[in-house]
């Protein structure tokens, strides 16, 4: 029995090897990585330009984040974007001008914090409650949003591609026959697809988030990996049993990979008050993996158990499919 | 035509393309139905406070800068401020007036308006003795609405892409790809047919997904429609050449990735990071979708002077892609 079990590991390694999907992933891995470390690093946002026109010379105590122009035009078609501010002293007086950013409060802090660069620089200090520099918190922000969707839309598009390739190969009906267990079946493929997974998790934290700070997360990122690849796997079995060919379920994988992720993201990350967000299952998931990067303490039962009693649901549902799909083949 | 026929008639049949040409329609009805003022409160700045420490008066001060958030102690107020998804800053009273908390982690806008909140708070009466002009924006729609529209109807342009090269992929697997050679078809049809499906879709989609999202004025949706039928050929030629390149699906997959990723998050990113005016951002037009994704948040912001630009480099990308795939065709024995 065991020996059955692992040469049934064994093809599907060799079935992942020729379909590629470890260059798939480790493509991925290589261009998540340069976009983090080349760019979302180092990601910011300016405080407001602020922009002077005293042509007199009249404020001499300017802070030196103030930009001086040259004439009237000139501020105004610097403060056109929206977001810069102008400080008009040609007529002896100081005027702030500057297009609305259409939110009030926002507008008033603008003017405030433009006339308050006219006098000095005594800004104070806040104190400080976290443990992230910005950087380090974009490079958890993004490394998760990465893991999440690599693991939500690939695991489950890998394991699609080596199971339509065994059903054109007729393996299935080949499987209908032979005295190996479906449950072997199934389980080889989602103990594969879960340790490449995991290794991708592994890789994709100690790369982009350092070996000390990647390692101190590490256990937690696993658990939350081990969750969403198995939950995942087992979907994309299902609907690769269930879906007649690739395209069909390729065209499944680009809805769930923008359309499913795309609000999931916006909620996590933006802190957007969305109510109905609470019933989306992917979100829960999401915030598991985000809460592990974070090292945010988040020891929900509830949540492990819904996990496990989802990821046993999906095994027999698997495990259904796939007995329907053998009487299908015959 | 009759092979474009017998490809409609194949589409037809199959729902989930059908599907993904009208997944854009239903995201664009669910992000136009979104609320203003849900987007409106993840740009406004937010303060927390904690209950019975701050004066009513500066309660009041504060709810003039930005959104409060009330917490029952300490503890809570410093989770909420660690909270990566939020910029919340903190306000607690302080024997010279008020003192500030942040995480550390903010971007260096929270960062300034938290280390300068406590000045403003002495200096601000100084504010109500200056004159200040603020001039209302062209632009109606909010900023975050729009980009979510955007980055829609140029998904909705991907679908052609996507559906070309798995159709191609696809046909190549099941050796129809070799059944089409010995057929009397000629490359030419071959090339229209195959264009043509993606092409269709995705400009129908995209009109489809923007008659649900905007409104824009008749000048506007003229210069609109050429940005997409332009954007929706190119699109469909990324599809070809995918088709082209991929020896297997799961190849495929990975150049459609890529081309999604190319596709979906230069624009964005360039569009938020980088000034209009800097060479990057001329750069950014090797994207063809960098500039389809330009021109429609121009239009949706009601400027059009930069639009007959944007037209006249998608037309020459149109030309490039094209004569690419006719060049790059004559040297490879299966070219489709």
């Amino acid at each position: 029995m065991r020996h059955g079990f692992l040469s049934l590991l064994r093809k599907d390694f060799k079935l992942m090897l020729s379909s590629k999907f470890l260059l798939l992933v480790f493509g991925s891995l290589i261009l998540y990585s340069c976009y983090i470390n080349f760019f979302y690093a180092n990601l910011d946002q300016d405080i407001y330009p602020v922009y002077l026109y005293d042509p007199l010379g009249t404020e001499s105590e300017v802070s030196s984040d103030v930009i001086q122009v040259s004439s009237i035009s000139e501020l105004q078609t610097v403060c056109a974007d929206g977001y810069s501010v102008g400080i008009d002293v040609s007529g002896g007086e100081p005027e702030i001008v500057m297009i609305t950013s259409k939110i009030e409060s926002i507008d008033r802090y603008r003017a405030a914090y433009a006339l308050m660069l006219l006098s000095s620089d005594d800004s104070s200090m806040a104190e400080i409650v976290g443990e992230n520099n910005r950087e380090m918190k974009n490079r958890r922000e993004i490394t998760c949003e990465f893991l999440f969707f690599e693991l939500a839309a690939v695991g489950f598009l890998g394991l699609a591609s080596t199971l339509f390739k065994e059903k054109q190969m007729g393996v299935i009906r080949v499987h209908g026959i032979i005295p190996i267990s479906k449950t072997a079946f199934i389980l080889s493929k989602l103990i594969l697809f879960l340790l490449v997974d995991l290794l991708f998790a592994c890789l994709i934290t100690i790369i982009n988030l350092g070996f000390f700070d990647g390692i101190s997360v590490l256990p937690d990122v696993l658990l939350q990996s081990g969750i969403l690849s198995m939950i995942m796997v087992l979907v994309g079995f299902f609907c690769a049993v269930r879906l007649p060919d690739f395209k069909q379920f390729s065209l499944l994988y680009l809805v769930l990979a923008i359309f499913i992720s795309t609000p999931v993201f916006l909620a996590g990350q933006t802190g957007i008050d969305w109510v109905w967000i609470n019933y989306h299952p992917m979100y829960h998931l999401f915030m598991g993996m985000k809460n592990a990067y974070f090292a945010t303490p988040s020891v929900r039962i509830v949540y492990y158990i819904v996990s496990a009693v989802a990821i046993m649901l999906l095994f027999l549902i698997v495990y259904r499919a796939l007995i329907r799909e053998m009487a299908k083949e015959g | 035509m009759r092979g474009l026929k017998y490809q409609l008639k194949n589409i037809r049949r199959d729902k989930m393309c059908i599907l993904s040409f009208l997944l854009p329609i239903i995201v664009g009805l669910a992000v136009s139905s979104l609320s203003d003022a849900s987007f409106t409160s993840i740009s406004e700045t937010s303060f927390g406070i904690i209950e019975n420490n701050l004066s009513a008066n500066d309660v009041e001060w504060l709810r003039s800068y930005g959104k409060i958030l009330v917490f029952k102690d300490m503890n809570m107020l410093k989770t909420a401020v660690n909270n990566p998804a939020t910029h919340l800053i903190g306000v607690l009273n302080d024997s010279n007036g008020i003192k500030t908390v942040l995480s550390g982690d903010e971007l260096q806008l929270y960062a300034v308006i938290g280390n300068t909140l406590p000045q403003l708070y002495m200096k601000d009466k100084m504010v109500s003795n200056v004159k200040v002009t603020i001039y209302p924006t062209e632009n109606n729609n909010d900023f975050l609405k729009s980009l979510l529209i955007v980055i829609t109807m140029v998904t909705a342009l991907f679908m052609g892409c996507t559906f070309n090269a798995m159709s191609i992929i696809s046909e190549k697997e099941d050796g129809i790809a070799l059944i089409n050679k010995v057929l009397p078809m000629t490359k030419k049809s071959y090339l229209i047919q195959k264009i043509t499906l993606g092409f269709v879709g995705g400009v129908l989609s995209t009109i489809l997904t923007a008659c649900v999202c905007i409104r824009l004025e008749i000048k506007a949706i003229f210069l609109f429609l050429i940005l997409i039928v332009l954007s929706a050929f190119i699109s469909a030629m990324a599809g070809l050449f995918i088709g082209r390149f991929s020896s297997g699906l799961m190849i495929g997959i990975v150049y459609i990735k890529i081309i999604m990723i190319l596709f979906l998050a230069p624009p964005v990113l360039f569009y938020l990071a980088v000034s209009a005016s800097s060479i990057l951002h001329t750069l950014s037009y090797v994207f063809p979708s960098s500039i389809t994704f330009y021109g429609f948040m121009d239009l949706l912001n009601g400027h059009i002077q930069n639009i007959g630009l944007y037209i006249i480099v998608l037309f020459a990308h149109c030309i490039v892609w094209f004569l690419m795939y006719l060049i790059t065709g004559k040297h490879r024995e299966n070219a489709y």
